[in-house]
């Protein structure tokens, strides 16, 4: 089943610049959710509960205390809080020592933090077809 | 007091009091140093730290220390371990499992607690828990996920469509599906 759009309640989601590389950054507050299938060009910054499927260009992090159970692709993910799922970071993985994953995962680069809980197959190295005439 | 016993062996290291050979040495362990080889099972009590090459199974009551240089093709099993170097195999660490920058690793994993410090490589299955020997009964729940099914009830032919695909965390441990690397 393909859910098609997001549905967000309480939406006080902004949709702002991100002075630094000029993506734009999609980001849910503590109250927020998310429940469906998300496909985003720039940075995501999830917080309260968030469903399904994430595909961002940018990178995602997941706020302390946010619950996530979700399908998540990023360039970078930074995890501080409850993820169940897979995940797959073209770039770079952080757990910090607070961050709860559940979920097989495949990244390029790993950062575990101490304190933090993992769950699930890891997976790394440059998996992806980057250019490279090969 | 040194009564000088004619004819009596005295061992000649107790003259000069030479601190023990390596620095950091391990309590009351072994030190493998970079030329060494060990192929085979070891179980000691006390802390091991490899520099060379390893096979087989380390099992240890102590920590164990993986030197930058070394080449572990072994199960390793202690209380803290620290890789530096390069080891394949399962590894079961009863307190803590640091990968540190210059290590990789690539193998299943037990343990209570893990580091990955940015710049190690590792693959493999991580399983995490407060007693990596023990399957004690789960204290922390994933909150948000698992709502307890009456399982007590005895549901004679249970619907099988009442099963959502509930995204199984991975106990497809049985699989072994060839690693390459």
């Amino acid at each position: 089943m393909d859910v098609q759009e997001a549905v967000a309640e309480s939406t006080p989601i902004e949709a702002a610049q991100d002075k630094k590389d000029g993506l734009r950054r999609f980001t849910m507050g503590p109250n927020d959710s998310l429940e469906g299938k998300l496909t985003y060009d720039g940075h995501v910054h999830l917080d309260g509960r968030a469903e399904g499927e994430l595909r961002v260009s940018g990178n995602i992090e997941v706020a302390s205390g946010a619950k996530v159970k979700a399908l998540l692709e990023a360039s970078n993910v930074t995890i501080k809080g409850d993820v169940e799922g897979a995940l797959n970071a073209r770039d770079k993985l952080v757990l910090g020592k607070n961050a709860k994953l559940s979920g097989d995962i495949s990244v390029r680069r790993l950062q575990i933090e101490d304190g933090a809980s993992l769950n699930g197959h890891v997976r790394m190295g440059d998996f992806e077809h980057q250019g490279s005439g090969g | 007091m040194s009564t000088r016993a004619p004819g009596a062996r005295v061992p000649r290291s107790t003259a000069d009091q030479t601190p023990p050979e390596v620095s950091a040495g391990p309590r009351g362990g072994i030190t493998l140093g970079p030329n060494d080889r060990l192929i085979g099972e070891l179980h000691i009590d006390g802390d091991v730290r490899l520099g060379g090459t390893v096979q087989g199974e380390i099992h240890a009551t102590g920590d164990v220390e993986v030197d930058d240089a070394a080449k572990v093709n072994a199960s390793l099993a202690g209380g803290d371990i620290n890789i530096r170097g390069n080891v394949s195999g399962p590894v079961t660490a009863r307190k803590r499992l640091v990968v540190a920058r210059s290590g990789s690793l690539t193998g299943d994993v037990r343990v209570a607690r893990l580091v990955i410090q940015d710049g190690a490589t590792f693959s493999g299955n991580v399983s995490m828990g407060p007693q990596p020997d023990a399957f004690a009964p789960v204290k922390e729940m994933p909150v948000a996920s698992a709502a307890p099914e009456p399982a007590k009830a005895p549901a004679p032919a249970a619907p099988a469509a009442v099963a959502a695909p509930q995204p199984t965390r991975n106990d497809g441990k049985a699989k072994g599906k060839p690693q390459k690397r």
